[in-house]
């Protein structure tokens, strides 16, 4: 579990507000393919991150993100025969035919593998490492009690067997013949030994919510709490995502930021691409000016 | 004393060998030799009844595959990855009127039996996509409308053998033929109709129906119908009458004497076999006239009565 809170405008937010920016985020990642309203949401995605203090979160998202990336960059000109820009010819390779690498699959493998970057480093280092996910659940527990359950166990398991497996490490390290770091027939044994526990753990971490009361009945039907009033923090990124949302919508609608993958690559890179792509860089960074009642 | 030899001098014999079983293998830098003859493209519908793109110089660049050049010079949609057609110009494969359609590729007349994104194209190569439905059968193996297409450029790039086999060889309807043939600059053999199983030539056959009926697989196919040959026609036992049939596989017409037909078939793993034929000597002359590119294009096959062609599959009504 990467969240841990601090002291800005998006921790100062309640949960379902932070949970819907980031979701917005991804959205505006999933609507285009153009490439500068992708590198706008890049750039939205990574200030956010760093005006959030998860800078090293975005770090680690982008060392699982990037290998990733290129995957996709790498297999989808292999695997697509759509583009007529020949750059290489390969002949046939076995399961994939005839292979021809074009700069069109080039490119839209690029677009994709940015896409998916886009998204891991929004999830990691936006939605798990800024929202909190116990309000989170406490919110989603009105909709369906088993399902927030659920959700609550796999989320409280994870730092759970992250923890057996850094125990079980030290317990290696003890041994007389131990090295410093562990071999990888050795990272494989802790790895099958965590993996393997993995559902009495699981039961455990259930008996423990169960006594702390998840499973009665006045769980179902949510804590009768008052209402706490919203704060500008959560009107400021309810409106942000709001507006991200619109944004997307508005320049579908609009055809703006267009972007022909195949047979030849069409970039639409006009006054009003380029403007989107501010819009996105501003609407998604703004709520950040406010810094007010954050060092509480 | 002897050195040893460097690492890169050990390694250079490996990889030029690698590079030249690239380039053998048809691998390379850049998108290749734009073929130096022109390429035409023709995209039909319903067997060739209404022309939607004819191209006859279509844009070619480098070593294109017949999908390539399809994507250049029109509008379309694929599946799986981009080796399927799925529409032309708007115009998809599916179900019309609750028969099965589809887009085919035709390539010099052939079939293709790989996906279009797995075919070179060549210079002088007709390439011809028609969608139609394939209620009857999916498989019409060889179509006349590509002519001069085989006999010319062959096939994927190899000329093929071709013979001119005549019941008899020495009549004026084989002559006519064969002049047409060279007259093309296509290098010929003439004989009498032969059974070689294993022949890898082109074969045009000429004379009456018959005649010829009964002598392979490819004229036995005919007389099957057009689940098996792919032909809309069929001789009746006599050989004297030519049903035409329509796109459903229902007799549309009976033509009787004096009509003849232009038709290719081609058995699996085999090259083409054409028909110059009739139900008389009156019906294979016709045919043997109507050997010609502009009587035959776009056609699946042609019949002609009274000196007036039929294209196949005929019309219903």
């Amino acid at each position: 579990m990467f969240y841990a809170r601090r002291a800005t405008p998006l921790h100062a937010a309640r949960a379902p507000v932070a949970a819907a920016y980031a979701c917005a985020l991804v959205t505006a990642v999933l609507t285009f393919e153009n490439p500068i309203a992708l590198a706008a949401v890049g750039t939205a995605i990574v200030a956010a991150a760093l005006l959030a203090g998860a800078g090293r979160q975005l770090a680690r998202a982008a060392l699982l993100g990037v290998p990733f990336a290129l995957l996709i960059a790498v297999v989808n000109p292999l695997a697509t025969d759509e583009g007529l820009t020949v750059w290489l010819r390969l002949g046939e390779l076995g399961p994939f035919g005839q292979v021809d690498i074009t700069r069109e699959g080039l490119t839209f493998g690029a677009i994709l593998g940015l896409r998916a970057l886009l998204v891991v480093l929004a999830s990691s280092a936006l939605l798990g490492a800024t929202v909190d996910p116990d309000e989170l659940l406490r919110g989603f527990r009105r909709i369906s009690v088993r399902s927030a359950l659920t959700a609550a166990l796999a989320v409280r398991l994870v730092p759970v067997l992250g923890r057996d497996a850094r125990r079980l490490a030290d317990a290696r390290r003890c041994r007389p013949d131990a090295t410093d770091k562990p071999r990888a027939a050795e990272r494989l044994q802790i790895v099958r030994a965590v993996a393997t526990g993995a559902l009495d753990r699981a039961l455990d971490v259930a008996a423990t919510l169960e006594v702390r009361g998840y499973a009665s009945p006045a769980a179902a039907g949510g804590p009768r709490r008052l209402r706490e009033p919203w704060s500008r923090h959560d009107l400021a990124f309810a409106a942000s995502a709001a507006a991200l949302v619109a944004l997307c919508i508005g320049a579908r609608m609009l055809a703006i930021a267009d972007f022909d993958a195949y047979p030849l690559t069409v970039v639409a890179a006009g006054a009003r691409e380029w403007l989107l792509a501010l819009a996105i860089v501003v609407v998604a960074v703004l709520p950040f000016a406010d810094r007010r009642g954050v060092l509480r | 004393m002897s050195r040893r030899p460097s690492r890169a001098r050990a390694v250079a014999p490996f990889a030029l060998l690698c590079a030249a079983a690239l380039a053998v293998g048809g691998c390379g830098l850049g998108a290749g030799s734009t073929p130096n003859e022109p390429v035409a493209l023709s995209v039909t519908r319903d067997f060739g009844a209404a022309s939607l793109v004819q191209t006859p110089g279509a844009r070619v660049s480098g070593a294109d595959t017949v999908m390539r050049v399809l994507r250049r010079n029109a509008k379309v949609t694929t599946r799986f990855g981009g080796e399927f057609v799925q529409s032309i110009d708007g115009l998809s494969g599916g179900r019309s009127d609750g028969r099965p359609t589809d887009w085919f590729v035709y390539l010099n007349g052939i079939l293709t039996d790989k996906g279009a994104g797995a075919i070179d194209v060549h210079g002088g190569d007709r390439i011809w996509w028609d969608h139609h439905d394939w209620g009857v059968t999916p498989d019409i193996r060889a179509v006349v409308g590509a002519y001069p297409e085989p006999f010319v450029h062959g096939f994927d790039g190899k000329r093929l053998p071709v013979r001119v086999e005549c019941v008899d060889p020495v009549a004026n309807v084989c002559t006519v033929v064969a002049d047409k043939l060279i007259a093309l600059g296509v290098p010929i053999g003439r004989s009498n109709i032969s059974r070689s199983a294993a022949d890898e030539s082109l074969r045009i056959l000429v004379g009456p129906w018959k005649m010829l009926r009964g002598r392979d697989a490819e004229s036995d196919a005919i007389d099957s119908g057009p689940k098996a040959s792919g032909v809309f026609a069929r001789f009746d036992g006599a050989g004297d009458a030519l049903t035409v049939l329509d796109a459903r596989g229902q007799a549309a017409r009976i033509l009787t004497a004096g009509t003849g037909l232009i038709a290719a078939t081609r058995s699996k793993d085999r090259q083409p076999v054409w028909f110059v034929t009739g139900t008389d000597d009156a019906g294979v002359g016709a045919a043997a006239r109507a050997l010609d590119e502009g009587a035959l294009k776009d056609r699946f096959a042609l019949a002609i009565s009274n000196d007036l062609p039929v294209a196949l599959p005929a019309r219903s009504g």
